[in-house]
Formats: C-alpha cells, structure tokens, sequence
C-alpha cells in the first residue's frame, strides 16, 4: 500500500480497508455490513423496510452514459475506501470524444476467467448468493498470471495498481454502488445507463461477446450514423 | 514549513522542455492554504517567477497548469485553471476547462504541471504518475485537434490516459489560440494555445492511479456528499441538465435583453429560434457529456442530418460558442454556425476570441471600411457562414492576408485598420468580450473590465461575486456545479469539504481574506503591466450607443455607472484610487513581497 492509501484508510473503519473488505466477503451478512460502513454515506441496508431483493447480473445501455464515471467513484469508494478510479472494477472509456462505454462484468453463467485459473481450487469464484467473482488475493498469482485477464471475452477485468491482482466485480453483495451512482447521475431518472438484474436472461452471455471498441464502434454508428468515409464533416 | 496533510501531494511537476528535464518543486501546507490552487497558485507561482514586461512567449515564459485541493475526491470538482501571461494581452491570464484531465493529474499525485523552455522539435508529454515521458510528436505536428487526440491517445497505448493538446492555429502561434482538452472543451481565453506552439509542445497525456490523501475521509466524503445533492436538487439548474447552457441563447434574447448579436449592434434576434436550445434538442443533439463525477452533464453533442452541411458531428451549441459565433456573426440558420463552433475546435481557437474578430471584421465590411478584396475574396458578410468557417481556417494558419491580419485580435486590427473602426472594436485590455452584452445585462460589467484577465465571463458581478469567483477559480470548481447552485451557502459549503480533507481549520474570514488575496496578488501583476483605473473599463460602445431593439430597449452602460463599479472594486479589496494595491492591504494579506513593485507603479 502506497502511503497516501494508508493515509486515507487511518480514518476509516477497519473492516473497510481492502484487506478486511475481502475477507468479510466470504460471509453475506459480514459483507452487507462491509460495505455499508464505508464512509457511512448512503443509508444502510439494514435500515431499508423492504429487504432489497439480491442483484446477480448487471446491464448496461450505452447510449444513456454521460462518461461522468460516478460509477468508478463509487465503486473505488466501496472496495478501496477512497475516490480511486484505476482501481476500480467497473471502467468507463471515451471514444473519439462522443461516445462513452461503461465496461462492465457480465457474470458469465460458464464465467471463462474462472475456468482460465490454473490454480486448485482457483483464486477466483462466484459467490452463489450474489453472482459476484470473489478473488482470493492471497493464493491469486496476479501479474505473474492473469490468464483470467486474457480469457475474459468482455476485456472486463484490470489489475489493481498496488497489488497487480485483477480487479474482480462482486456485485457488491447483491446491492452494486455503481448503479446506484448512476441513478443520482442520469438525465432521465427512467433512463440510467447502469441496471442491475436478479436474473441474466441470457442477455449477459451475448453481450459480453462485445468488446469495448466494438461497441464504440455500433453506438457511433447507432447514435450519429457517420459518413462512410468516417470524416466528421 | 510542514507538507500538506490531505488534498494535496505537495508537490508541482515542472516540465524543462529546453532540457528534456523533469523536477518536483515542493509546495507546504501554508502556501496551499493561502493561494488554495488553480488561479490562485498560478498567480503565486507567475508573480515570482516572472518580471515586468516579460515576453510572453519568451522561452522561459511558464504555463501553468493547476488543480484545486477537491479535484481527484469524491467532491463533483472537475475543473483546471490554465494561467500563464497572455501572448494576446501581455497580461496575466487564466482559463478553466473542465474534463477529466485535472482529476488524473491529481491520481497521477501531482498538484499541477508547471511548464517551461522550449523544445526544438515537435513534443509530446505522458505522465503517468511519477513517470514522465517525452515522446516525439513530429508526426501529429500540424494535424487538427479530432485527429491529434487519436493520435495521441495510440502513441501513449493507454486508453484511459486524457490528452490536452493544441490544434493548428497554436502551432502557427495565433495570439488567441487555445489548448483543447478532450477534443471539445477549451482553456480558451488565455493564449496557452499559442505558448505551447511556441514551446513546440503539441499534447500533453495523463494518467493517474492513485487517490487524493484525506485527513477525514468519513467527514470530508459526506460534506461533498451533500454539496453533490444541493448541485442536483437545486431548482434552475435542470435546466442545464437538460439544454446544457445553449438555452441562455433564448433566454438572453427574449429575457435579459444581452443575447450579443452582429458585433454588439443589438441583443434583438428573431432567428434565435433556428440556432438556441430547442433547436438543438429537436433537430442535433444525440447524447449528454459530464465532467468527473458531474450530475449536470451540460455537454452535448449532435450529428446534422440533412442540408449542407449533412454529417457533420459537433459538440455544442454552449451559449458563449453559440453567441459569438452564431446570433454575433449574424447568422439565421444551426448548420452553419455547428459548422463555425467545429471549425474552432478543431483548429484549437479560442472561439470567444475567434467570434469577436469575425464580428469586428463584418461589421467593418458592412460599413465599408474593408471589402472582399481586402481579405483574400472571402466574402465575409453578416449571415455568411461559409465564409466564416473559411476564415476561421485562415486565422488558424495565418493564411494569406486576411488569415494573418484577422490573427491578431480586435485591438491590433483596428488599430491597422483605423477608419473609425475603434468605434465597433469590442474588446476589454485587448481581449474579445464573452456573449453577454452589458447594457443589457448589467452584472456582467464588473466581469469584463473588473476581472482579472479582461473580456471574461467567468469572474464575477459586484465585488463580493468577484471574490467568490476566485475562490471557485482557485478551488476548480464548476460554476454550474459549485459557483451558482452554491452561492448562497458560500463559504460554508466549501469549508465543510475542506476542513476535513486538509486537516485545516478554515473560518468564514480567513475563506474571503484568502479570496482577497488572490484577486489582489492577480491585480499586483496586472498594474506591475501597466494596469490601472483607466483600462478598467468597458468598450466605448456600451457607453455611447443604446440598445436599439429587444426587452432592454435604450439601455447604456453609463460613465457613472462604470467609476461606480470602479470604487467599489478597489474600496472593497483594498486598493487605491488609481486602482493600485495599498501598503496596509498589502500586508494585511500578507503580500509584503509585492509591495515595492506596487511603490515603484505608483510613482510611474
Ligand atoms: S465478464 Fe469477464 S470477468 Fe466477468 S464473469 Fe465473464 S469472464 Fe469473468
Ligand atoms: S457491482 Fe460493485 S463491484 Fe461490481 S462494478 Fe459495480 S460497484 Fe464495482
Ligand atoms: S455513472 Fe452511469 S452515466 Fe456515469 S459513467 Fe458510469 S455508467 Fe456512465
């Protein structure tokens, strides 16, 4: 950990530090009580009359993104405990300064970064609950291995910038933050960009088959239909 | 002089391009806490750095480039200042551009990026935390600012890296040329185009991985928390979220009567209907753009479909960019002033700047004092559009007669062209006006001839809101953000993020002592140049001609009007009737190193 990281981590609850946010994970009830803890920001689930009901998938609707990448904020916000967007799960890229591609984890029913693990048991696994991918960082090899990078057909999964492990999406719990930042960002409240799902609907298999330039490339051919020579005017 | 303990990484980049070097220069907590960031830091920076009558685009002329302590926190702070002295004024100058570079500068754990010397090729910077990268950028040398950016972005190999960088009309050295940040937004207003032309510096790449240090993450996320809500929930900026600023193009001409429209002749224009807001949403705009973490995405862009100009994808209207090259050149139809705000862009042109010129310049066609023949045949009449995207690329390259005549600003062409033409010459210390006329809109007066650079929107109404504005320039807040929907709970809003996040204990005084301080360190460099009550004015046609037509018929910018605006600037920060800085404020802000500077101005 970078000295500012500890810096920022001093002030907060131990269990929100990433070290205790992972191994609070394995435990549903330990996790809800993880994330809602940080920074205290959002109103506990606990306190919520109706139980949510637990959240497997998420979807995406590119069009609606406003690359405001409050879904980085947020995520970043509940794994790390600080604004930090490189390290989290969830990215957002600029296409040509037009279009924005949220990237998100499409929770593969065969989830190929899983089977890509050479490790025995692997270091990653879906937590049957919640769908998300649990890493398990101290078996995980990291920049020595990522094949879970490479066998990821969404081009998802980025490596955390201190420890070189991959950056896993865990649903966080059932409850994803980046949805729920997206809600406060959209311009239509109808209309966010980010949804999260209790069932896939055998949309996440299809979607994850586009790959970040692609689908920049079908929302600039959806959203502005260029000229064939691809020139601006 | 302790290190900073949140907010900040203490520590500025400074580029030595002449040299190929890099270095740290090490800022403490106490010289943040007193200039804060942005404007305020480059003001500090500048006035040492820099003395009287310094060439502007000398080879060790700076840019500076300045993030605010909230940039790269969970607060909705998204802005940059760009400060350096103005190849196009000769005075001290600062724009703010929003994006996402500032927040990368600040995860890559720098406070700004301070720039200096002079390459002799083509260059280009990637920072990438610590790192920093010169990369030769002979090859992207010349090209417009849509292709620069691909171009950078594939040489850096990193897509989540965010470039600012000079299009044409910068490399030319074009006095008013800006630096373009994510391929449409623009520090405009401050020449930095041109500096960076000079420097050979074409692009500079950011990428950032850290997190902002925050003494009480708990305390301080909350507070931001809170300001991000009041920003959304707050009534009358809806209206941003939806039309972004473009239906201040109505709003100016139906409501306030200050829609600018033929080079300030009048602020009565019946086509606004064809080129504001509701034209846009109905017939262009295709998507919502935000800033980092904003919930106002105020930016838009759109694709024309039809017509002459049929495929062209742009970005905006904005009102500024709408105004000064839309109702301002005359022009009745959305095509060809797109076609005006694209070509800006992509050429990297201040488009304020660039619309003031055009207006000047059909206006002195329209009077007679320059024909077609006088600029290369380009028919540039009121309502021409085509003509005024031709122009637009001859300014850029100093093409031709007309490209190097109309590249050197209002002031400098009338000046060459005299003819009476100082009469329609719209500019405030030798810079183009923003797009709110102030006879019709009166607050906007203390904003173009008080503010710090000249000609700017950005920095306040009476003097109370120039303070304020300095504070939002030094903090790198949005207005939309920050600077509006805040204004009523300022300074208390502000402390609250920052207290926690700094480890400071900042009261309501020490939060305008500060303010006052960086208006007056600024006013310091601005009357070491020369500066004084007689520049503060506004142009002698806001003074002289009423507005013929429109909601605010017959109104004038008065002399007493302005010597009221004047007195109570200076009565307010504490300078003298000349407008120059006294001994006793001077070292009630703790500026006693400027003090023989401002003796010596006295005396002149
Ligand atoms: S999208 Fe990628 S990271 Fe997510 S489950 Fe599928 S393979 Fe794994
Ligand atoms: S669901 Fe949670 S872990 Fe996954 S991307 Fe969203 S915020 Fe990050
Ligand atoms: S929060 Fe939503 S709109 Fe903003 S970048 Fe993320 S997905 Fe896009």
């Amino acid at each position: 950990m970078k000295k500012d990281d500890e810096n920022v981590g001093k002030a907060l609850d131990k269990e929100t530090t990433r070290r205790g946010f992972l191994k609070g994970a394995g435990a549903a009830a330990g996790f809800v009580v993880a994330t809602t803890a940080i920074g205290g920001i959002r109103p506990p689930l606990a306190q919520a009359q109706q139980p949510k009901p637990v959240m497997k998938y998420l979807f995406v609707e590119r069009q609606n993104c406003t690359g405001c990448r409050a879904c980085e904020y947020a995520c970043s916000m509940a794994h790390e405990g600080v604004v930090r967007p490189a390290a989290s799960r969830i990215h957002v890229r600029k296409y040509k300064g037009i279009v924005d591609v949220p990237v998100i984890c499409h929770h593969c029913d065969d989830a190929p970064c899983i089977a890509a693990c050479p490790l025995d048991p692997p270091a990653i696994r879906k937590d049957p609950e919640t769908n998300g991918i649990i890493l398990d960082s101290e078996t995980c090899l990291g920049s020595n291995c990522l094949r879970c990078q490479e066998a990821c057909p969404a081009q998802f999964i980025r490596v955390h910038p201190d420890t070189g492990t991959p950056l896993m999406c865990d649903m966080c719990g059932g409850d994803p933050e980046c949805v729920k930042a997206c809600a406060q960002q959209a311009t239509d409240p109808l209309a966010p960009c980010l949804w999260a799902g209790a069932g896939g609907a055998g949309v996440n298999m299809s979607f994850r088959k586009v790959t970040p330039d692609q689908a920049a490339k079908d929302l600039i051919n959806q959203m502005y239909y260029p000229n064939t020579d691809g020139k601006r005017r | 002089m302790a290190a900073p303990k949140g907010g900040y990484f203490g520590r500025i980049l400074v580029i030595d391009l002449t040299n190929r070097k890099t270095s740290e220069r090490k800022v403490s907590d106490d010289d943040f806490r007193k200039y804060i960031g942005g404007c305020g830091m480059g003001a500090y920076l500048l006035y040492s750095a820099l003395k009287k009558g310094h060439d502007p685009l000398a080879e060790d002329s700076p840019v500076f480039i300045g993030t605010g302590p909230l940039n790269g926190t969970s607060c909705v702070s998204t802005r940059m200042s760009v400060v350096n002295k103005s190849p196009h004024t000769g005075l001290l100058s600062h724009a703010e551009v929003g994006g996402h570079f500032a927040n990368e500068i600040k995860w890559a754990g720098w406070d700004g990026i301070y720039i200096t010397g002079r390459s002799r090729k083509p260059v280009m910077l990637f920072i990438k935390d610590s790192e920093v990268k010169f990369i030769d950028a002979r090859d992207i040398w010349g090209k417009d600012t849509e292709e620069s950016e691909e171009l950078v972005l594939r040489e850096v190999g990193d897509p989540d890296a965010k470039v600012a960088l000079i299009g044409p009309a910068g490399e030319n050295e074009v006095s008013f040329a800006a630096l373009i940040v994510e391929r449409s937004r623009a520090a405009a207003r401050t020449g930095t185009g041109a500096l960076m032309g000079n420097k050979k510096l074409k692009a500079v790449a950011v990428r950032g991985t850290r997190a902002v240090p925050t003494v009480d993450v708990k305390k301080a996320y909350r507070a931001m928390e809170d300001a991000k809500k009041l920003a959304v929930e707050r009534e009358g900026w809806q209206g941003i979220k939806r039309y972004g600023t473009a239906n201040l193009l109505e709003m100016k001409h139906y409501g306030s009567g200050s829609l600018i429209t033929k080079n300030f002749q009048t602020t009565w224009w019946p086509a606004i209907d064809n080129l504001g807001a509701e034209e846009a949403a109905r017939t262009f705009w295709k998507k919502h753009t935000a800033c980092s973490n904003c919930p106002v995405h105020c930016m838009k862009t759109g694709v024309i479909r039809g017509g002459k100009y049929d495929g062209l994808i742009a970005e905006g209207p904005e009102y500024e960019t709408g105004g000064l090259l839309g109702s301002n050149l005359g022009l009745t139809e959305f095509g060809g002033m797109m076609a005006c705000i694209e070509m800006a862009d992509a050429m990297g042109l201040d488009a304020i700047s660039a619309g003031g010129v055009l207006g000047f310049t059909m206006e002195c066609v329209q009077r007679g004092v320059l024909s077609a023949k006088d600029l290369d045949g380009v028919d540039l009449k009121f309502g021409n559009a085509d003509a005024a995207v031709e122009m637009l690329r001859k300014i850029a390259y100093k093409d031709g007669k007309a490209g190097k005549l109309l590249a050197r600003g209002v002031k400098r062409m009338s000046e060459e062209i005299g003819k009476g033409s100082e009469a329609w010459a719209v500019h405030t210390k030798g810079k183009e006006i923003a797009a709110h006329d102030p006879r019709g809109d009166k607050g906007r007066g203390p904003s173009y001839a008080m503010g710090t650079c000249g000609g700017d929107h950005h920095e306040g109404g009476d003097p109370k809101t120039l303070a304020r504005w300095a504070m939002i320039n030094s903090l790198t807040i949005c207005s939309f953000v920050g600077g509006y929907p805040w204004g009523k709970e300022t300074p208390k809003v502000f402390i609250d993020m920052l207290n926690p996040l700094c480890g400071w204990n900042m009261s309501d005084d020490e939060y305008w002592t500060t303010a006052k301080r960086i208006i007056t360190l600024e006013r310091c460099f601005q009357v070491r140049e020369g500066v004084r009550r007689k520049q503060d004015i506004l142009p002698k046609r806001f003074t002289t001609e009423k507005l013929p037509e429109g909601p605010k018929k017959g109104a004038v910018y008065t002399e007493e009007d302005t010597r009221k605006m004047q007195d109570s600037v200076y009565a307010y920060f504490g300078w003298d009737d000349d407008g120059i800085p006294t001994d006793a404020t001077l070292t009630s802000l703790g500026l006693d190193f400027a003090m023989a500077d401002m003796q010596a101005a006295r005396k002149a």
